[in-house]
């Protein structure tokens, strides 16, 4: 069973195909173990990502503009690269949310006609939920905390009774906005991530005071932010180098991402963490984790750098699962696009418990 | 005795009398200023607030001897079980008065999960983990910290979430009075929408 899983949430257009080979014994007994465990294969991933000039954000229609322009290129590169014929694809996925509404009107756009050109079923998948579960795919955990930080999620997840459940997220913007905005009232160009873990990195080490918000299970940034623009500003004007400001800044962000982690760890009870989304590439956060999931015994997954950001093959791989499990297929004219899908308002039939 | 999300909890005696000694023990993931000063106000707020929580009728362990520095507490062990381990809807009622009661005296909690809650004898609930705690007669507070006992309940209790919650409400707005409490319910999902993907379609 072939998989065309078509991502288009935000920065980034990507299309890939993954493999799924049916076996006599996961035919009659499909279960998501033997699903994710050696059928599954990606076979390409073919992404281009749309970077929004220095010091301004994503504007949405330039994105959903840069898609558009992309997207036959993307689609052909990926299935040459599979070394297949959009024919012997069986499934079209695509991302239905949530994200920026022209960006996924794009991807929703292109499916659909591919799906009623060559008649082909169609399935809308929820971004968040690829990642949690490419992430889950790729790493084997079993029965994790997920910890998903991008610059469109923040949050804490458990899988309980046929949902993930939220444990914790943050109260405003996102641990990913946090990073950018930041970024960019200093002239880089997002996405900044990289840029402030390379200059803190530089630092001489100094901590200076800011805003540390932690609230029972959930986080607030936006006092952070602005205290973290300030102070950069100031240092600024007093021509002083601000790489101790982005020192400061990942320091205590991490930190109080790790500390609400410990808490959703002492309360769940959980004995495994699986980090996913963007920033799971920031080693510092990595190395705060890694720490904390020590003290509690717990075992530290992470999604591996390639697939933390987002790409076409999270979409793919719930894609098949989703189609696997679901009792009706989608008719192409029902199929949405929701700019605010949240993640816990999805019923998961593919995992027991 | 346990290891809990910040804390180290040891049982001890304090001068004839069984207690605990919690402390707040260093992290070494966080830079070290960050990890002091947080570890130490918690400390003095925790034994702050435990007292004045009790001034107003609610529930907590006696605190016994405070050290700052060490960031450790030594407060009066409570005999009883974790509410956590022993959820239902009459001990959400009693949860709600207890948080009426602290919101009445302008107490924020910040951190009111079901893991706080110690059942002591006679199903009384004592209140445990003041660390995040402040005092504010914001309605905003008061709405973050009802938020996150919905966002308990509607994740871990999922089988009794709709009739648990319904219970705490009642339990809360029978001290906060019922006006108080819509105001209070209005702000949350104010607060819930200004958080992500969250305008429901």
């Amino acid at each position: 069973m072939l998989c065309l899983g078509i991502e288009s949430t935000a920065h980034t257009f990507a299309a890939s195909i993954i493999k799924y080979t049916f076996t006599e014994s996961s035919l009659k007994n499909i279960n998501l173990r033997n699903l994710r465990n050696s059928y599954a294969r990606i076979l390409s991933d073919s992404r281009d990502v749309y970077f929004p000039p220095k010091g301004s954000g994503i504007h949405p229609r330039i994105a959903s503009r840069h898609h558009a322009e992309v997207s036959a290129d993307i689609l052909k590169q990926c299935i040459k690269e599979a070394g297949l014929s959009i024919r012997d694809i069986d499934i079209i996925a695509y991302s239905a949310g949530p994200g920026l509404g022209p960006c996924l009107r794009v991807g929703a756009v292109i499916s659909r006609m591919l799906a009623s050109f060559y008649k082909k079923p169609i399935v809308p998948v929820n971004h968040a939920l690829g990642h949690v579960e490419l992430g889950m795919m790729l790493t084997c955990a079993d029965d994790p905390l997920v910890l998903l930080v991008s610059g469109g999620h923040t949050m804490i997840l458990a899988f309980s009774q046929k949902r993930w459940r939220v444990f914790g997220e943050t109260l405003d913007i996102t641990i990913g906005n946090l990073l950018d905005q930041f970024g960019r009232a200093n002239g880089f160009s997002s996405p900044c991530g990289d840029q402030i873990e390379r200059l803190s990195s530089r630092s001489s080490g100094t901590y200076i005071r800011l805003p540390y918000t932690v609230k029972g299970n959930d986080v607030s940034f936006s006092g952070l932010l602005s205290a973290a623009k300030r102070l950069a500003e100031k240092r600024m004007r007093e021509g002083m180098h601000f790489a101790e400001v982005c020192y400061s800044l990942q320091e205590t962000a991490f930190a109080m991402m790790t500390e609400t982690i410990e808490r959703a760890i002492s309360f769940t009870g959980k004995k495994e963490v699986l980090v996913v989304g963007g920033v799971a590439a920031n080693k510092r956060l990595r190395e705060m984790l890694e720490n904390a999931c020590e003290r509690h015994s717990s075992k530290l997954f992470i999604s591996p750098n390639k697939f933390a950001g987002d790409n076409g093959c999270q979409i793919a791989w719930v894609g098949i699962i989703d189609f696997l499990f679901r009792e009706k297929e989608i008719k192409i004219e029902k199929s949405f696009v929701h700019q605010s899908w949240r993640v816990d308002t999805i019923d998961v039939n593919w995992r027991a418990t | 005795m346990s290891k809990g999300a910040e804390a180290d909890i040891y049982r001890t005696r304090w001068f004839g009398n069984n207690a605990v000694s919690k402390v707040r023990v260093k992290k070494p993931y966080r830079q070290k200023l960050l990890d002091y000063e947080i570890r130490k106000n918690r400390t003095l707020r925790e034994a702050t607030m435990l007292s004045i929580a009790k001034e107003i009728g609610v529930r907590t362990p006696f605190v016994y001897f405070v050290d700052p520095i060490s960031a450790e507490i030594v407060m009066e062990f409570i005999e009883g079980k974790n509410l956590k381990e022993d959820m239902n809807e009459s001990l959400a009622l009693e949860m709600g008065r207890c948080t009426g009661l602290l919101h009445t005296n302008n107490i924020i909690h910040n951190d009111l999960t079901t893991s706080n809650f110690i059942k002591a004898a006679n199903n009384q609930l004592v209140l445990l983990d003041f660390g995040l705690s402040f005092l504010s007669g914001r309605l905003e507070d008061k709405a973050v910290d009802i938020r996150l006992v919905k966002e308990v309940f509607f994740s871990s209790y999922v089988s009794i979430c709709d009739l648990a919650f319904p219970k705490f409400l009642l339990g809360y707005s029978s001290v906060i009075g019922q006006k108080t409490m819509r105001a209070t319910l209005k702000k949350v999902l104010e607060i819930e929408l200004r958080g992500r993907y969250s305008r429901i379609a």
